[in-house]
């Protein structure tokens, strides 16, 4: 493929006008995206808008120089900016504006300077960067493009290229990063609608129209397990939000610096950008009034815009409810260590109860976790055979539809999860999961609390023991030694796979050594180690 | 003149299979970096997998271009005044689009009916047998099309996939994304819903799967018109689950494929499809 080695004005345009075409159609996806309490519920409408306005001006610049048609671009970008993630992109525009200034057409390290710029500009105009949002995307992309230009590269595509590439890979990392995206599951709206106007801009320079025109842009995937929030984290909230209040002020000799000062505590999410005609103000606030008093005295206002935040907050959690459950069912577990929590979690618990041996829920703790999910029907699984009369307890007190899948042990309650069918309906869930239950076998390895004689067995204090299927049948001198006697007594031959779930109190040393004997002795095995860091039990294993 | 079908390649209906049935397949297009392949005109299924499992990077796939149905479109032309045209679901893939696109430049004096089969593989293929054997029958074009448009609440198409890996990084997950990220290994089990991929359920072993893949098809039993098996990598597998249905189904009747290299890029290796076509 021949080289481009330099973009001259025109074509800085036209692959922004392609790139606007290409962020409009995904607009829709982008704002479904949206997260509260991330602001603008509709950051893909916004930034679509934006680019509209960007790219409206950037046809009547006054020649066809970069610099003309770059300043041209943040000069529309400024006054039709919308919402947070329009004004951010507004910032980004200005950055590049200053770093083509003054050149007719630009190169590879030409262009990873502006992009630098871009970052620089966005970051100041925000009072409280967050990461995890499309200033980090844009900070990554500009990085990648001084690697590459460090590296050699001239050629304007290829660097493109490897900047989208950074920004898609920045997209899906938001998760990590902001833990309001990683509850929901999502990467960052504003994020993804950065990242698709880059990469519409390549696909233009790469002569991608007809395929364009086809298809459209994809939203990123995260490869983060989706966790989910233990019910107290999604309960009400009260706090007022108060009003989303945008606008923009034209007047003489305006100072965006000192106006931002003035305004820092009035609210949050302050974003102040703009130069001395013309300054684009974003604030959330309780008193929208004191702040466009304030305003009026520097100069004019315009594109006033005040939204009631707690209005779109509901609709944000109508809208959540509609996205959330593919089916009207919703699971609950009981389990305690993080990472059981987890295992629950990232295979589509709705929600999980702290709890388990000698830590017993209480009535109240599972209702409420009953209330908190956003779905009618709720089957619960209690994991513990002191828990099930409890969970049985709730289904007086909720209007919702109860069913307890009376699962005694963490194996069997992730295989019951496992076993939910998202086509079945409610009733044949709960019977789909509760025949689930024979398929497994459950070895928990304990110390005994004190000296004891028990099904034949003489314990001391602090013995490792074991149980299988909640009956204590087994001790020895070591926690492998209690497994090795228990599996002994399995047929094994109608075994696939182990799951080893160790505790708090072990070591991942001890626990690989239990994995690689089990392995040994059992070559047709697949054996799965995980750290649960349940308390009590140093071992849990699952034996299907 | 009896209505002429096409289809794409995503239906797994492809060589010896196409030519009994008297059916054009319109291949998609498998790229690996520079290397562009017509489904299984320039690349076989086996060399395909060979290459996903082995070669770093993930090949990308193409639909076929509005030109490449106008040639089919035009060639048949010659034969019929009625075609009719089965895709993959546009959901999936763009092909609809293409093939809508190229009723555009065909100026021929017949009529083209294209339908979104809003499924794919052997959901599709199954779908496009009955036409066949629909028209075969004696039913018209309208007739054929209306039937074909409603196949897909009839077309079961039940998936086991050993990773989702290929699935997430092809963009083409739907809501099928809820399987993502499990802490254990896993393995899923898909369906087509409304067109994309679905969740359906979860085993944690081949066996587990086939006992699951089994079930369903006891749940249709004496309801079944057409029966399919795929496979991608594991042909020994999709054998295993032959000899399970043939007590249900007789085996004799049970169409053997193999999942197209362009679906293959999303379902990877060691991945298995059943299809019921309902009565």
């Amino acid at each position: 493929m021949s080289e481009t080695n330099s973009i001259a004005g025109q074509v800085l345009r036209d692959m922004f006008s392609t790139a606007t075409s290409w962020l409009e159609k995904s607009s829709a996806d982008i704002d479904a995206l949206n997260v509260f309490p991330v602001p603008d519920g509709d950051t893909g409408t916004n930034m679509m808008l934006t680019m509209r306005s960007t790219m409206e001006e950037a046809y009547r610049a006054p020649d066809n120089s970069a610099s003309a048609i770059a300043h041209a671009m943040a000069k529309g970008a400024l006054m039709g900016a919308r919402g947070n993630s329009g004004v951010i992109l507004s910032q980004i525009w200005r950055g590049m504006a200053q770093g083509l200034d003054g050149k007719e057409s630009f190169n590879a390290a030409e262009m990873a300077e502006a992009l630098l710029k871009s970052a620089d500009i966005a970051y100041k105009g925000v009072s409280n960067p967050v990461e995890g949002t499309m200033l980090t995307v844009m900070k990554d992309a500009a990085k990648e493009a001084k690697a590459q230009v460090d590296r050699g590269e001239e050629d304007v595509i290829g660097l493109l290229e490897a900047v989208v590439n950074a920004a898609g890979d920045s997209v899906a990392r938001t998760p990590r990063l902001l833990k309001v995206l990683k509850d929901a599951g999502v990467v960052d709206a504003g994020g993804q609608g950065l990242y698709t106007i880059l990469e519409g801009a390549l696909r233009f320079l790469k002569g991608e129209l007809e395929l364009m025109r086809l298809r459209k842009p994809q939203i990123i995937v995260s490869d983060l397990p989706s966790t989910v929030p233990l019910p107290q984290a999604t309960g009400v909230d009260e706090v007022p939000f108060g009003y989303c209040t945008e606008f923009l002020l034209k007047g003489e000799k305006l100072e965006p610096e000192s106006i931002s000062k003035r305004l820092e505590k009035k609210g949050e999410s302050l974003i102040v950008v703009g130069d001395e005609s013309a300054v684009r103000i974003h604030i959330h606030t309780l008193e929208p009034g004191s702040i466009v008093q304030f305003a009026t005295k520097l100069g004019t206002l315009h594109q006033v815009s005040i939204r009631n935040m707690d209005e779109q907050h509901q609709d944000f959690l109508e809208m959540q409810k509609e996205r959330m459950p593919t089916t009207d069912t919703a699971v609950i577990a009981v389990a305690s260590g993080d990472g059981l929590k987890d295992v629950f979690g990232s295979l589509g618990a709705a929600a999980v109860i702290p709890g388990g041996q000698t830590m017993n829920p209480s009535t109240k703790d599972i209702l409420q976790a009953v209330q908190s999910v956003p779905s009618e029907n709720v089957i619960i699984l209690p994991n513990n055979k002191n828990i099930i009369l409890t969970a049985g307890q709730v289904e007086s007190l909720t209007e919702k539809k109860i069913k307890v899948v009376p699962t005694r042990t963490i194996p069997q309650g992730v295989v019951a999860l496992l076993a939910f069918d998202y086509e079945a309906d409610f009733k044949t869930n709960a019977e789909i999961m509760e025949k689930a239950l024979s398929s497994v076998k459950t070895i928990e390895v304990t110390k005994s609390v004190r000296a004891t004689r028990i099904n034949g067995l003489h314990i001391k204090r602090k013995q490792p023991i074991g149980l299988l299927d909640d009956e204590l049948i087994a001790a020895g001198d070591t926690d492998l030694d209690v497994i090795n006697k228990i599996l002994d007594k399995l047929d094994m031959k109608e075994a696939e796979v182990v799951t080893i779930y160790y505790g708090e109190d072990v070591q991942a040393e001890e626990a690989e050594k239990i994995s690689a004997s089990i392995t040994e002795q059992y070559t047709n095995l697949q054996v799965e180690l995980i750290k649960g860091n349940q308390p009590h039990y140093s071992y849990i294993l699952s034996i299907e | 003149m009896a209505v002429k079908i096409v289809t794409d390649t995503l239906s797994d209906i492809t060589g010896d299979l196409a030519a009994q049935l008297g059916i054009t397949v319109v291949p998609l297009y498998v790229r690996f970096g520079e290397e562009v392949y017509r489904d299984r005109v320039d690349i076989s299924s086996e060399d395909f997998y060979r290459r996903l499992v082995n070669e770093p990077k993930l090949p990308s796939t193409t639909q076929p271009t509005p030109n490449d149905f106008a040639e089919v479109y035009r060639k048949l032309a010659q034969e019929t005044d009625e075609i009719l045209v089965i895709v993959v679901s546009s959901k999936l893939s763009g092909t609809y689009q293409s093939a809508m696109q190229a009723k555009e430049y065909v100026k021929d004096k017949c009529r083209i009916e294209v339908v979104d089969s809003m499924t794919v593989a052997m959901g599709e293929g199954l779908i496009v047998v009955s036409a066949v054997n629909a028209i075969k029958k004696g039913a018209g074009l309208d007739q054929a099309a209306e039937m074909v448009r409603k196949a897909h609440d009839r077309s079961h198409l039940i998936a086991y996939f050993d990773t989702l890996k290929y699935l997430a990084k092809g963009g083409r997950i739907g809501k099928a994304k809820e399987f993502l990220g499990a802490m254990l290994s896993v393995k899923q089990i898909l369906t087509v819903r409304d067109g994309e991929m679905a969740p359906l359920t979860r085993v944690r072993s081949m066996r587990a799967g086939l006992d699951y893949l089994t079930s369903v098809v006891a749940s249709y039993q004496n309801r079944i018109e057409g029966l399919a098996v795929e496979h991608t990598t594991n042909p020994e597998d999709a054998d295993v689950l032959v000899e399970r249905l043939d007590a249900i189904f007789p085996k004799a009747r049970i169409l053997r494929s193999i999942i197209s290299p362009v679906i293959g890029t999303y379902s990877g290796p060691n991945a298995m499809a059943l299809t019921i076509l309902e009565a």
